[in-house]
This record gives C-alpha cells, sequence and structure tokens, in this order.
C-alpha cells in the first residue's frame, strides 16, 4: 500500500485494525439473528374458540427475505382444524397499519360473518378486533384469507379442514393439506401498475421472429402468415395464458418453494388423503404425481363420485381432496406447474425425510385456439350446456388441432344481440361469436395419453336438496380489455353497475358466457352453485367455477341466506381492476 | 475521545460477530437439510358404509345441510367390487366395504344370489350395487345387484 | 436559451417528475355506487395510475456532428380519463435547441384501443415559441401498429398536423427491433421557425433494443432527419443540411 489512509484514531495500531475490520467483516457475512427468518413450521388450531392475529412477518423465498403478511406469525396461516356441527368463535386481530379482513372461503355463513370488507362489513381496522362467530353446517377442504387490498398476494392464505360428523366415505390413512400458493417480490401494486402500461409485461413466451420460422416451417409460410394476420387485426395473441407468470412469481407448496422439497411421509401400501387448494393469486396450476394415479373423492368440500386420474387443473380459489395408494418404498414428486409453464411447486411423497424423486420437465406451454375467442368448437354442442345427459368423462383429452376457420356450422356467427352491444366498448375487447360448452374438455396444455380431469367427471354422491327448477335465469358475459387491463362483467367494471338482485328463496340460473381469452375462476360468496354438468340431480356442488375462455357455462343456485354476497373473477388483480359485482339476496 | 471508546466499540462487535455466528440462519439451516415435512393430520378413522352413486339412502349419520334426507331403507346394502362370478353355483366372489347396518366389517367372501337374479351382465372386476337378506338357511343372499354408475 | 424557455422546459420535465413520483397509485377516486356506502368499497377499481415513458432517449451522430434528442409522454388518471404530457425535442451540438413541442392535453378512452386527446401544444425551444390547440387519437392501431394522429390549430388560424407510428418486431423474447416514423405537415410556413408549408418534415428510424429488463432496454439505431419543399429550401438558406442519416445510441425507458 503506498498512501497511508488516515485514521481517525491515531493510537490505533495497523494490527489491531486488521482485527477489528476482520471481526467487522465476518459480522457482515454472519446471518443477523434478530432478522432471520427460521421456516417456521406449520401449525394447527383446533377447537371451537380461536385467536388469530394479523401482522407483519419475515419470510424466505430460496434465501431472500421479505416483509410478508402473515398469521399468528406465519405464511401460510395456520390449518384451522373444525368440527362439522360445532359453533365456532374466531377473534382476529389486525396489527398491520391498514385495514384487514378474513374470509372463510366456501364455508357458509350469515352475511356479517363473511368477511368481505364494504360488504359484509366495514372490515378490521388497524388494531381492532373482530369476533367472527358462526355455525358450521359442513365438511370438507376448505381455505381463508384477506379480502382486502392486495394482502392475499402477500401472504394472507391459509387451510380450513372440517371433520364430517358421520366419519369419511372412503377411508385414508394419513392427511395432509397441500395448499398452492404464488409469490412475488415484487409489490401487488406495482404488479398492477406495470400490467396497466404494459399488459404482457411478464409474458416472456410471445410470438417472435423465431417462432414464426418455425411455425413456417412446420405449417408453411402462406399458413402462418394468414395465422399472423388473423391474430393481429384483433391485436391478440395467443400466448396470453397467465397475466402474472415465473417472471415474477415463485411457486409454493405450503409455503415453500420447490428447493426446499416440501415432503409429505407415509408408509409404503398406505392411503394418503392430499388436500390440494389453490390459495394463489394469480396462477392455475396442472397437478400430477408421476407414477402415482390420484382418485378425486371431494372437489370444493363436496363428496363427488371417486374417479382417477393421472392430472387435475386446479384454478385459483378451487379446491381437490385426493387419495393416492404409494406402495412402493419410493419417493413420489407432487408437481404443479403453472398453466403457461413458467415455473412450477413441487413437494414430495416420500417414506423417509430428505428424499427426492426426479421432477419432471414441464409440459410445452399450451396456445389459445380460436375456440378460445369464441369462435366455436368442434364437435361440441355449441349454446347451452344444461343437464342433456351428455356423456360424461368420454374425452379427457383437450380438443386436439383446433384450426380455425376449418369448422363446419361457422356459417352463422352472428353475435346475440347483447353480445353486439359490448362489442367496441373501451373495456371490452373481443366478443364470442359462438361460445361454446367445453365442460367435457379438460383444457389446453395437456399431452395425449393423460387422463386429465374435467368438470363432466364431477358427479355428487348425493343428489342435490333442492330439486326445483330455477325461476329465472342471470346471464352475464364475462369481459375484459387485455390491452387496457381492465376486467368486468357485460363490460362494465364494480364501479359502474349496481348489485345482482335476487329475492331470498328464489332458485335461479346463473348463466356465463367467456368473452375474453384467459380462465375466470368465478366464486359466489355464501351460496352453494351447483354445475350443470349433464349429471342432472347429482350436478356438483362448488364455490367456484372455472370459465374456460370462449365457453359457456350455467349453474343454479338457491339464494337460502339473505345478504349482500360478492361475486367476482377470483384472479385478485382482475377483481381489483372491475371484475366484482354485488348479488343481494333480500 | 473516540479513540477512547474504540476499544469497548470493538470489543463488543467482536462479541456481536460471534453470536451471530453461533446462530445460524435460513441458509445454514437448508445447508443441514432440515426439509420442511408436512403436518399429517391423521386417518379417516372408522368409515361409513360405502355411498351409492344412484341415490340409496345415506346413512343416518352423514349429514349436511346441503344434501337430502332419503327415507332410510331397511335393506343392508353396499357397493362392492366382483373378483370372481360362479354360474353354475350362482354365486359371486365379492369385496366390499363395512355394512354396519349388520355389523360386518370390510370382507371378501362368496355370497349366493338369488336364482332370478342374471348373473350375465356381471363381469369380474366391476364395481356393482347390491342388496342383501338372510335367506331360509340363515345365510345371506344378494337380492338384487346392478352395476355402480359412472365407471372409468 | 433565455429564462422563460428554460423555465418552460423545467416545467415540462418537473411534471413528468410529478407523474414519476405518483407512479405507485393513490387512493380511490369516490365510487357512484347504487347506495352512499358508509364503507370503502370491496374493491378499488377507480385507481389512478400515473407512468412516463421514453420512447427516444439518444444520441445522434452523422459523422462529423452529434445531437442529442429525447421524445416522451407521461400520463396520470384512470382507466377512462388522463392528464397526458408529451415533449420532444433535439438539442444540437451547438446548444441550440430544435424542433421542441410540448403537449399538454387531456385523455378520454373511447374505444377499446383508441384514446380521444384535446389540449394545448407549445412549441418551445431556441427559436420562437408558437402555441396550437391540439386535437387527436393516439392508440393500437390493427396489426399492432403504435398510432398517434394529432391536428393543431394555431392562433392566427394555421393548420398543422403530425403523424406517429412505430411498431415492435421482437427478434427474440428481450430483442426487439422496432421501426418508427413521425410526420408533420404545416398549412403556412413560419420562417422564424425555420419550417415550410406543406409536408415539413420526416424523422424516422429504426432502432434495435435490448430490455435487460421492461423498464430499461439501451437501444443502437438508424435514423433520417428529413427536410421537404419549402422547410428545405429555409434549411439550406440557414446552412442546415436537409436529410440527415445518423446513427443512434440511446435507453428506453419507463416507470
Amino acid at each position: 500500500m503506498s498512501a497511508r489512509p488516515v485514521f481517525p484514531f491515531p493510537d490505533l495500531t495497523r494490527r489491531r485494525f486488521i482485527r477489528g475490520a476482520a471481526a467487522v467483516g465476518a459480522l457482515g457475512f454472519a446471518p443477523w439473528p434478530l432478522r432471520t427468518a427460521l421456516a417456521a413450521p406449520a401449525t394447527v388450531l383446533s377447537g371451537t374458540e380461536f385467536a388469530l392475529t394479523i401482522e407483519d412477518v419475515s419470510l424466505t423465498i430460496n434465501g431472500r427475505q421479505a416483509t410478508a403478511t402473515g398469521v399468528n406469525g406465519q405464511v401460510p396461516a395456520p390449518i384451522l382444524r373444525w368440527r362439522e356441527g360445532d359453533t365456532l368463535t374466531l377473534a382476529v386481530t389486525n396489527r398491520l397499519r391498514e385495514p384487514s379482513s378474513i374470509h372463510w372461503h366456501g364455508v357458509r355463513t350469515p352475511s356479517p360473518m363473511d368477511g368481505v370488507p364494504g360488504l359484509s362489513f366495514r372490515g378490521i381496522a388497524p388494531g381492532e378486533t373482530y369476533v367472527y362467530r358462526f355455525p358450521v353446517r359442513q365438511s370438507g377442504t376448505y381455505w381463508y384469507h384477506s379480502h382486502s387490498m392486495f394482502q392475499e398476494q402477500t401472504g394472507l392464505y391459509g387451510a380450513i379442514v372440517i371433520e364430517p360428523k358421520g366419519g369419511y366415505a372412503q377411508g385414508f390413512d394419513r392427511d395432509y393439506v397441500v395448499l398452492l400458493s404464488d409469490w412475488s417480490f415484487e409489490p401487488p401494486e406495482r404488479i398492477v401498475s406495470n400490467l396497466k402500461f404494459q399488459s404482457n409485461y411478464y409474458n416472456y413466451g410471445q410470438r417472435t421472429l423465431g417462432t414464426f420460422l418455425d411455425d413456417a416451417q412446420r405449417n408453411g409460410l402462406a399458413d402462418t402468415v394468414a395465422d399472423r394476420l388473423e391474430w393481429g387485426k384483433m391485436r391478440m395473441s395467443p400466448t396470453d395464458i397467465l397475466d402474472v407468470s415465473g417472471a415474477t412469481y415463485a411457486y409454493l407448496i405450503n409455503g415453500q418453494a420447490p428447493a426446499a422439497n416440501w415432503t409429505a411421509l407415509f408408509r409404503p401400501g398406505e392411503r394418503v388423503r392430499l388436500r390440494f387448494i389453490n390459495g394463489s393469486s394469480m396462477s392455475i396450476f396442472d397437478v400430477r404425481i408421476d407414477g402415482l394415479p390420484m382418485t378425486v373423492v371431494q372437489a370444493d368440500g363436496n363428496d363427488v363420485v371417486p374417479v382417477t386420474v393421472d392430472e387435475f387443473r386446479i384454478s385459483v380459489a378451487e379446491t381437490y381432496d385426493v387419495i393416492v395408494r404409494p406402495t412402493a418404498d419410493r419417493a413420489y414428486t407432487i408437481f404443479a406447474q403453472a398453466e403457461d409453464r413458467t415455473g412450477y411447486a413441487r413437494g414430495t411423497l416420500a417414506p423417509r425425510p430428505g428424499m427426492a424423486a426426479a421432477i419432471p420437465p414441464m409440459d410445452p406451454r399450451p396456445m389459445r385456439t380460436m375456440a378460445d375467442m369464441g369462435m366455436g368448437s368442434m364437435g361440441s354442442m355449441s349454446g347451452m350446456t344444461m343437464d342433456q345427459g351428455s356423456m360424461p368423462g368420454m374425452d379427457h383429452s383437450s380438443m386436439p388441432g383446433m384450426d380455425h376457420g376449418a369448422m363446419a356450422g361457422m356459417s352463422n356467427m352472428e353475435a346475440s344481440p347483447e353480445a353486439k352491444k359490448l362489442q367496441g366498448q373501451v373495456a371490452v375487447d373481443n366478443v364470442a361469436m359462438m361460445p361454446s360448452g367445453r365442460l367435457q374438455s379438460a383444457g389446453e396444455g395437456f399431452p395425449p395419453g393423460r387422463r386429465v380431469l374435467s368438470y363432466a367427471d364431477l358427479r355428487a354422491i348425493k343428489p342435490g336438496s333442492d330439486s326445483r327448477p330455477p325461476s329465472h335465469e342471470i346471464s352475464l358475459h364475462l369481459t375484459g380489455n387485455m390491452e387496457r387491463f381492465i376486467w368486468g362483467f357485460d363490460g362494465k367494471k364494480f364501479s359502474e353497475a349496481g348489485p345482482i338482485e335476487i329475492t331470498r328463496g328464489d332458485r335461479v340460473r346463473f348463466v356465463l358466457i367467456n368473452d375474453t381469452m384467459m380462465e375466470h375462476p368465478i366464486h359466489l360468496h355464501g351460496l352453494w352453485s351447483e354445475l350443470e354438468n349433464g349429471h342432472g340431480e347429482f350436478r356438483p356442488y362448488k364455490h367456484t367455477i372455472n370459465v374456460k375462455p370462449g365457453e359457456r357455462l350455467s349453474y343454479l343456485v338457491t339464494a337460502d341466506v339473505p345478504g349482500r354476497w360478492a361475486f367476482h373473477c377470483h384472479l385478485l388483480y382482475h377483481m381489483e381492476t372491475g371484475m366484482f359485482r354485488e348479488v343481494h339476496v333480500a | 475521545m473516540i479513540a477512547r471508546l474504540y476499544r469497548p466499540l470493538l470489543m463488543s462487535l467482536l462479541s456481536s460477530a460471534l453470536i451471530a455466528c453461533i446462530n445460524p440462519g435460513p441458509t445454514t439451516a437448508e445447508e443441514d437439510a432440515t426439509v420442511p415435512i408436512g403436518i399429517d393430520l391423521g386417518g379417516s378413522g372408522p368409515v361409513i358404509a360405502a355411498a351409492a352413486p344412484e341415490g340409496h339412502a345415506p346413512p343416518s349419520q352423514h349429514r349436511s345441510d346441503m344434501q337430502m334426507a332419503h327415507e332410510g331403507h331397511d335393506d343392508a346394502h353396499g357397493t362392492v367390487t366382483v373378483n370372481s362370478v360362479d354360474p353354475a353355483q350362482h354365486k359371486l366372489n365379492l369385496s366390499h366395504n363395512p355394512i354396519p347396518e349388520i355389523g360386518w366389517p370390510a370382507m371378501t367372501m362368496d355370497f349366493a344370489v338369488k336364482p332370478s337374479v342374471d348373473l350375465k351382465p356381471i363381469k369380474p372386476g366391476s364395481r356393482v350395487n347390491f342388496t342383501i337378506e338372510k335367506g331360509q338357511g340363515g345365510m345371506y343372499e344378494i337380492q338384487t345387484i346392478t352395476p355402480a354408475g359412472g365407471s372409468r | 436559451m433565455s429564462a422563460a424557455r428554460i423555465v418552460s422546459l423545467s416545467l415540462t420535465l418537473a411534471a413528468f417528475a410529478t407523474a414519476a413520483a405518483a407512479q405507485t397509485p393513490t387512493t380511490n377516486a369516490p365510487t357512484s355506487g347504487p347506495e352512499p356506502l358508509a364503507m370503502p368499497p370491496p374493491v378499488m377499481d377507480q385507481t389512478i395510475f400515473a407512468h412516463v415513458l421514453f420512447n427516444e432517449f439518444e444520441g445522434r451522430w452523422n459523422g462529423s456532428n452529434s445531437e442529442f434528442r429525447w421524445e416522451g409522454q407521461g400520463w396520470v388518471g384512470t382507466d377512462y380519463d388522463k392528464l397526458w404530457i408529451k415533449s420532444e425535442g433535439t438539442l444540437q451540438g451547438n446548444g441550440v435547441l430544435e424542433d421542441g413541442q410540448d403537449q399538454f392535453l387531456y385523455s378520454r378512452a373511447i374505444t377499446t384501443y383508441f384514446d380521444l386527446q384535446g389540449g394545448l401544444r407549445s412549441d418551445l425551444d431556441s427559436r420562437p415559441t408558437r402555441n396550437w390547440a391540439a386535437f387527436g387519437i393516439q392508440g393500437l392501431a390493427p396489426y399492432f401498429f403504435d398510432l398517434e394522429v394529432t391536428g393543431f390549430v394555431s392562433g392566427e388560424g394555421h393548420l398543422a398536423a403530425k403523424l406517429e407510428a412505430s411498431y415492435d418486431l421482437l427478434l427474440t423474447q428481450r430483442l426487439i427491433l422496432q421501426p418508427q416514423v413521425e410526420l408533420n405537415v404545416y398549412s403556412k410556413g413560419d420562417p422564424a421557425r425555420l419550417v415550410g408549408a406543406g409536408f415539413s418534415d420526416i424523422d424516422t428510424g429504426l432502432r434495435l433494443r435490448y430490455e435487460f429488463d421492461r423498464k430499461f432496454a439501451p437501444y443502437i439505431g438508424l435514423v433520417y432527419e428529413g427536410k421537404f419543399g419549402q422547410t428545405a429550401n429555409f434549411a439550406r438558406r440557414a446552412g442546415e443540411s436537409t436529410g440527415d442519416v445518423r446513427f443512434v445510441f440511446g435507453v428506453r425507458t419507463w416507470f
């Protein structure tokens, strides 16, 4: 060293300084214990009295630390274990600096206990405690999450397991909650702001010159040019699968990133019940366990006739309970890949901790088709999909090779009158000309040869409790403008529309037509949505229904509990930009 | 004055550094390969009689507000898997779930079938619904048998 | 530059900065629900957003001299109503600020892809200031062309129009080629500003950018600055070139 640095401590010798510097340097490398976020083990809370505290917690994902919104110090929130028939008291204290709330998703409560600020109650102010009190009259797997701003994205979500009064219909030896979610280190307000400026901000799978040349080589230049021009004229891209992707998300299983290897233990030969919950904000997952077929026994908390599949697509807010029976003494990978194949959540089913199985490569990325644009679909019934006794479970794979323009029956492309009114509006970028019933299709993106669950496979074990036909229909178009990132129903945001009024005791049919080219998981609070999927009185009871692009489906609702119920797309950023309505049962 | 403070400051920094080194942070914990283990909520316990998909009476315990309450039948019934068919003796070998109405656990056994019942449509490996009644010899006999709906 | 020009320029840049600072959504405008809600609405879908974009922020060389050019926009508002600022200008090597145009507009979303805009345009640079009323549309045309067409009327009744179009061709997910063109036309010549009647000038270029991040993409490219007709005559008389090809290097950034 040529120049002598000037020390402010004149009596310090050079050796002492180096020792001190080393100590300070070591301090820099050593983790600071007070800020350490230890991987807190999930806890299970049971009984009838609960105290939940909403607060900022430190969360570490893949070695990077952030401040998340947790309950009782953890993300995900504790597993709540209830018993059917109990009356519960849950005191929720808000220790955040902003208002909060908790909504019990899928649990039928009196309206003031539903947890939606602005509809059920005022919300829980900072420092306040709100006491929820309600009887539990159902059983199954559900979940709970904040209904305030974007707290659901920053970690306020957890599982609810309600034990059935009379025991289970299918036996099992082990029981695990598998809560899938998505996590971003970007603040959610910034995510929305980015999408408002550039709606394909997170899409790194767009069409390029490279894909053009590939397609031209495969399909011929003329066809490829025609295809590009067709999508270009509509100013849409078939690569829009999920608005927010793995470009910013880490996908979590019970709050753990894939590298953490969350493990569920079993003894070979045991039956393991896995309660899959999609508690994410914007991500649809395709779930499978290579080497283990899954027997789906419950959907959205309600028993269905057991159906064995290799894979299922679980949309935001849905739940599926499956039973698997691993017989070999080896590990299995629980693989939940995002629908746009930009990432995956991963856990392990193993006889001993520390084991891991191979992680399969992600499937090829699906692309939107003209059927998704609402140009009709090959071979299925266009228009209504009422209880027509269509053969369930016939076609588990997605409709192959849907080429535009090559379909019979496309001659009449006249949109319905209400659809015509929507065209050209600021908040509408597309209107489905021929929306079709597509419940038999599992969706796009599944390689052939795999048994994939579709809505047509869900058959309730017991017939519905209300056998009345609907007295009237409520028809809603799911609309949006991808470019401006505005979403709504019938071209209108929540603030531009009034409530949907239903008389108490009525039996109504909701008809949903998806004019957009993205899936929307539509959730009606407080009342069951009985999906009309061809099983007559054995239609499944659901709380969240995933409507595919260009699809038209219907479900029956008995308005048996009065109140102001939220009705919205459960993709968080769609909901917050307008895809929300009040359903007022009076 | 600063120089006098320096030595105690350095000592406290050194000790803090040592303490910080002793308490491992998350990265060290991960290197120890403590894999997060899922919480097992336990087994199902005794199960109710297998549900019949064609709307048979549910057992009285399994009730929730959205399920229809049927009038209960008195016959014992269940849903089973057919293992083998013996047309000569008009018998079936079945694996069935527990039937609490008559206090039977899950079993695999031979059943005599009422002579009027046609065994031809019954295939080994298929799932069926059946009702049984105690016959003349005190042995249970299958009265009706139908394929279980929603086969996959 | 005179004090007035400096002040106006600073105000423009300050407006940009304010817009950028307000980029995180602020509180909701009161909603017009069917009944007066004493409680806050369950979703805030009237949030105000603000963004700033610099499409051009570059140095230009033609081999003998260099200039610096910026072209940017900023807006603040809701889905339907926004206040929009547009600014462009070229700072030449000799310190003269040319082609300065600043627009202060109210923008209203009218169709799925287009906004209607109206307001004030101020030509602020080293030459005499001119003010115009502005009226036009901006949006995404079929086949993904970004389009801005604006008409102007000056206090004296002179007319002008400007057309801007660009296209993003993705070579890879992050490497993007952008052809761009800007064309101006005036009804009457303005010798003090070296602007002639008819089609006055064209500024067109091909820029290749690499998006390290969506919000920060350096680029290189080639531009052609051309002058036509009367404008070309004015330029020749002033000793300036009438057609210039320049190499550009800059950054496309937004926040």
